[in-house]
């Protein structure tokens, strides 16, 4: 027995090292890629498909790990992303605003003074600070009423999404101090440490690299700690884990304000990559693809949703040219998204996993968890 | 006291839509633990229908109710044996497979019917105002009041006062010993969902003249229909009758004093908060899961 418990803890290693490979092969291969594309247009398009990675890795963080099915990342990226913008639209040149340096649209709308909320982010660390705390403070805001409330399941969906079209609304509603319909444009380009950040440019290529790099194995960290097994468990079976004694909500809260400050963080590279921000950045349809790309990827797979963001946003992309077939691609997205839910539930990452599986441990003990997994689908 | 009394008439009327729009909504999730995200695009369904039948063959709006109902209905009924159906032991995938088929309706329909506005026209007989309570409503507004209390009392029928109302309830509460009573509980929740679907699509057709028609239009209604069923609980109509009356008075009380989307965000906090210490909604006594 013992023998037997020291063969998989061994296995277990082994196999942690090989994912530990893995993710590094592929973050070492994104952070090169300028070597080999030089397009600096090629270059933008890749960084907008790594920050949306991001952010998928982050709701596989609380959706794929702790079962928090947030239909409303987006919300959390659009707060991100409008940080940053706001901080950038004040460092435009003067030229695109207004007398004493207020922003062009508010002056449109006969506003004569900056609102006080615009006023600290002058200040370009608050600014990128406010972007990754004010999404977690959000979330944990939000995560604390519900989760206290010991709300789960759908109802956590429904809500997370109507407090993101309900910001949504209010933001293209207050169109005076947000720039509304059109969001905020005609934004500086973003210098720190004495680097300018051009968005078609490989330093920003870089950044978002880096930061994406980051942010996954911070990611993975959280998941091998012991606080991500005590997530899993949560995830499976909420219930037992309250009765050892561990204080589910404050568990569920911290990984849903974790994975909203990474999708904030992502939001604010969005900004830098796109160079503006708009109520789309948080609309449901952004909210819906996150969703996709996760499920396509694999949702209990960080680097899983990661691929599927990179792979399902790259053929839209790549699709985008002609106008007609955009439009059917929303269509044949719906229907794969209805394919991969009912027949593929763990996305494409499920089925490498399902290939080792079979060739080189017939019985691993991981074949004893999903056993006792489908006994508890069976029983609900 | 005539502005009490002209704010509460205004409540009502809002209160009237929200009930509208989330009584289909609410039956799909009490009856089989589903939130149908497509029910947004099912309202979306029964506008267009209503637009679609006085473009093409001149329908009035009253006819065309009845097509609208059972049009959609069959949509929901094929969407429950195609896909729904598969998915009870996993209720948190309905609501990505409905999410995905709620895309695939909007997209069609943009496809099919264009994205611009369409304005379906109010009947000529209801587009005048009256005075209830001393207070100028539009007919229109009062004739959906009217229609939505004869839903709900249709639904309230069906479900306590016929037989197949009693299959359903049984099926709720014991599908295996349901089953073997000999309900059929397939063809019952196949039915159920269908129904449904029917009655977002009334909503829809209802609504129709009142704002403009666009293959969008699901999203602002299905977030009033989740506020509803959030605040209400689904286990009982009755429930969900109340929770449409007190958000509908909520926010024509802070719509008056700021603008509608400052109201619906102020209305939303109002829930959250209240999630925490009525997690079950107001009028359940069970715990949601």
């Amino acid at each position: 027995m013992n023998r037997a418990n020291e063969k998989t803890s061994r296995w277990q290693t082994s196999r942690g090292t090989m994912q530990f490979m893995v993710y590094a092969a592929v973050c070492l291969a994104i952070l090169l890629l300028p070597l080999v594309v030089q397009d600096d247009f090629m270059l933008n398009r890749i960084a907008r498909y790594l920050v949306l990675a991001m952010v998928a890795m982050a709701l596989s963080l609380s959706w794929g790990y702790a079962g928090i099915l947030n239909l409303g990342q987006a919300m959390s990226f659009g707060i991100g992303s409008y940080c940053m913008a706001m901080a950038l639209k004040l460092r435009t040149v003067p030229v695109h605003t207004g007398s004493d340096g207020l922003p062009d649209f508010m002056v449109w709308n006969n506003v004569t003074q900056l609102p006080w909320f615009w006023e600290p982010f002058w200040s370009l660390p608050f600014a990128i600070l406010a972007g990754i705390l004010l999404p977690a403070l959000a979330a944990a805001l939000l995560g604390w009423f519900i989760f206290r409330g010991r709300v789960t399941g759908v109802f956590v969906a429904i809500i997370t999404l109507a407090t993101m079209i309900v910001l949504n609304l209010v933001i293209i509603d207050q169109q005076q101090y947000t720039g509304g319909f059109n969001g905020i444009t005609d934004l500086a380009q973003l210098e720190l440490f004495g680097v300018t950040f051009d968005a078609y440019s490989s330093s920003t290529y870089y950044l978002v690299a880096i930061s994406l790099t980051l942010s996954l194995f911070f990611a993975l960290a959280i998941t091998r700690s012991k606080a991500g097994l005590i997530l899993q468990a949560i995830r499976d079976q909420e219930q037992r884990v309250r009765f050892f004694g561990y204080d589910v909500a404050l568990f569920k809260t911290t990984i849903f304000a974790i994975s909203a400050a990474i999708a904030g963080l992502a939001g604010m590279l969005y900004t830098i990559v796109m160079e503006f921000a708009s109520p789309t950045f948080l609309s449901v349809q952004l909210s819906l693809s996150i969703v996709i790309w996760c499920a396509v990827g694999g949702r209990q797979s960080l680097l899983g949703a990661m691929l599927g963001a990179i792979l399902v946003a790259g053929v839209q992309g790549a699709l985008s040219e002609s106008e007609t077939f955009l439009d059917t691609w929303t269509l044949i997205m719906g229907g794969l998204f209805v394919l991969i839910v009912l027949f593929l539930p763990n996305g494409l990452a499920s089925l490498i996993d399902l290939g080792r599986r079979r060739v080189r441990t017939p019985k691993s003990p991981d074949n004893r968890v999903a056993h006792s997994a489908e006994l508890k689908e069976d029983r609900t | 006291m005539d502005f009490v009394v002209q704010q509460f008439v205004t409540g009502l009327s809002i209160g009237s839509i929200l009930l509208l729009v989330a009584l289909g909504l609410s039956i799909i999730y009490g009856s089989m633990g589903v939130i149908n995200m497509a029910h947004g695009e099912f309202i979306m369904l029964g506008a267009y229908g209503t637009w679609a039948l006085n473009a093409a063959f001149g329908l009035s709006l009253f006819p065309s109710l009845i097509v609208v109902f059972l049009g959609v209905g069959l949509i929901g009924a094929l969407i429950e044996l195609g896909v729904i159906r598969f998915l009870y032991k996993r209720t948190l995938d309905t609501i990505l497979a409905t999410w995905g088929i709620g895309v695939m309706l909007q997209q069609a329909i943009r496809l099919a019917a264009g994205g611009e506005l369409r304005y379906v026209q109010m009947p000529p007989s209801l587009s005048d105002s009256v005075s209830v309570l001393g207070t100028d409503v539009s007919a229109y507004r009062v004739f959906i009041f009217l229609a939505v209390a004869v839903l709900f009392g249709v639904t309230w029928f069906i479900l306590y006062r016929t037989s197949a109302g009693m299959k359903l309830r049984a099926v709720v509460q014991d599908p295996a010993i349901a089953s073997s009573f000999g309900i059929d509980a397939g063809r019952v929740r196949t039915l159920t969902f269908a129904y449904g679907a029917g009655l977002a699509g009334l909503a829809g057709a209802l609504v129709a003249p009142l704002k403009s028609v666009s293959p969008e239009m699901g999203a602002s209604y299905v977030v009033d229909a989740f506020f509803v069923v959030v605040l209400g609980g689904v286990q009982s109509l009755f429930g969900t009758v109340a929770s449409s009356f007190i958000l509908g008075q909520l926010t024509g009380a802070l719509a008056f004093w700021q603008n509608d989307t400052v109201a619906k965000a102020l209305v939303l906090v109002v829930i959250v908060v209240l999630i925490r210490f009525r997690p079950q909604g107001l009028f359940v006594t069970r715990v949601r899961t």
